[in-house]
């Protein structure tokens, strides 16, 4: 293997992975948790809460992601000074917006698929509206959305690249400024293009996170479903 | 902030830059959405009838596209072929890395629309004297084409909004040229209150159109 390529996956794999696995691991954390609340409150029949619940689902289902990305990281800030964030953060918050809008929708879906005996024995039993959804209705539709959750999980894993846009430190900006650097000429770099080989590594890195879980998804959805 | 917000002023004082650039955005869109399509259309039907390596190979195109990021895909062709020396302009490079993109998701649509389609209609078809293609042209396709329509709609939008990642390549697309505008003037907030306008308008009027199609081109069975 030529000299240039062990430090150049050195850089990738141990400053690049870190920030896309952080990115990664806000984001679908996030947008679980957000997701499971709005998507729950969504089967209310309360007209404006529903609406408004709707309302942030269809923008952020519909914003392209990297405007959303521009919006948390070049648009908050000018609103207050307090909403000034790093890259990673930005692309974090971004992620939370789209995946929660995802988690929602499809967590609505999955609560009204609950027979309604369900809801019925649970009040039957002295649970409260909180009580009723927590323990007997969420634990239920959270099998049915397992298979588009690890879906999620891959589309999560992959726009957090978006990070790289605004110059957050993730797999390919590393991948990108060593491609810069063994560019330049030398002392600094070699004066070689390698851009080729460099993406193709990091798309290769992609891959190897994304298959196994895209393969575990449609998995899961043969058996759970 | 250093300027009141005013976006009638930073529209109306860039207006033909945005147009332009907004029509590119359509430009690069429409090119991409009619390269999908044929390419859904072409390896969905290879996909759903089992040609031999035809078939393999677009399930590895499928796989390979679904499984790395799309800007990943937009650097490999945007600085990865010249190394190869394989350079194409900023436009060919933004229409054909989202066709590229929603061609392997829009296979999979048409795959799954045509083997929706039940296999007595084939034989009818066999039964009428057609070949096995003019059976697909005749019978496969225009139901299963329906079948297909909304989710494939579904990816155009994509398409759609993954124009916006031309950014990166610096094609003078809504995105690049809305933040472009802002870097100058200032106008932040403004450039991205047009880009969330416009983008939003474009993904709604497509999505609409998913459930005006829906009932119009049903299956009259399905009804």
């Amino acid at each position: 293997m030529p000299d240039w390529v062990e430090p150049v996956a050195r850089y990738v794999i141990q400053e690049g992975l870190p920030g896309t696995l952080r990115v990664s691991a806000i984001a679908v954390v996030g947008s679980g948790l957000l997701g499971l609340v709005l998507g729950t409150l969504l089967t209310i029949k309360f007209l404006p809460l529903q609406g408004l619940i709707r309302f942030y689902i269809e923008i952020f289902r519909g914003l392209p992601i990297l405007v959303t990305v521009f919006i948390v990281f070049f648009g908050l800030p000018s609103v207050s000074r307090s909403l000034e964030f790093d890259a990673l953060t930005a692309a974090s918050i971004a992620l939370v917006l789209w995946g929660s809008a995802q988690v929602a929708e499809a967590t609505r879906g999955a609560v009204q698929s609950i027979p309604r005996e369900q809801h019925e024995a649970a009040s039957a039993l002295g649970f409260g509206w909180v009580g009723r959804h927590g323990f007997v209705i969420l634990p239920q539709a959270l099998r049915r959305l397992l298979p588009p959750f690890v879906s999620l999980l891959v589309n999560i894993i992959q726009n957090s690249t978006l990070a790289q846009v605004i110059g957050g430190l993730e797999l390919l900006e590393a991948g990108k400024r060593q491609n810069e650097r063994l560019a330049a000429f030398p002392p600094i770099g070699l004066g070689e293009i390698h851009a080729f080989e460099i993406f193709a590594g990091v798309a290769v890195l992609f891959f190897l996170i994304s298959f196994p879980l895209t393969r575990l998804a449609v998995y899961l959805e043969r058996r759970l479903v | 902030m250093l300027l009141a917000y005013d976006l009638g002023a930073f529209v109306s004082d860039n207006r033909a830059e945005l147009l332009d650039a907004f029509l590119n955005t359509l430009k690069v869109s429409g090119f991409a959405i009619a390269g999908a399509l044929v390419i859904g259309a072409v390896l969905g039907a290879a996909r759903a009838h089992r040609i031999p390596v035809v078939s393999q190979l677009t399930a590895v195109y499928v796989e390979v596209i679904r499984n790395t990021p799309i800007l990943v895909q937009i650097f490999m062709i945007f600085y990865g072929l010249p190394q190869l020396g394989i350079v194409f302009d900023q436009f060919t490079v933004a229409w054909l890395s989202v066709m590229v993109w929603g061609g392997a998701f829009n296979s999979e649509n048409f795959r799954a629309g045509f083997q929706a389609v039940s296999y007595r209609y084939r034989e009818a078809g066999y039964a009428l004297g057609f070949s096995s293609f003019s059976t697909f042209l005749n019978v496969t396709l225009p139901i299963g084409g329906r079948i297909a329509l909304p989710s494939s709609i579904n990816t155009y939008i994509s398409v759609v909004k993954n124009t916006s990642l031309m950014y990166v390549i610096g094609y003078a697309e809504l995105t690049t040229t809305s933040l472009n505008i802002s870097n100058l003037t200032l106008q932040t907030t403004e450039a991205l209150t047009v880009l969330a306008i416009v983008y939003l308008v474009l993904v709604w009027t497509l999505s609409a159109s998913i459930r005006l199609l829906e009932s119009r081109l049903a299956l009259p069975e399905s009804q």
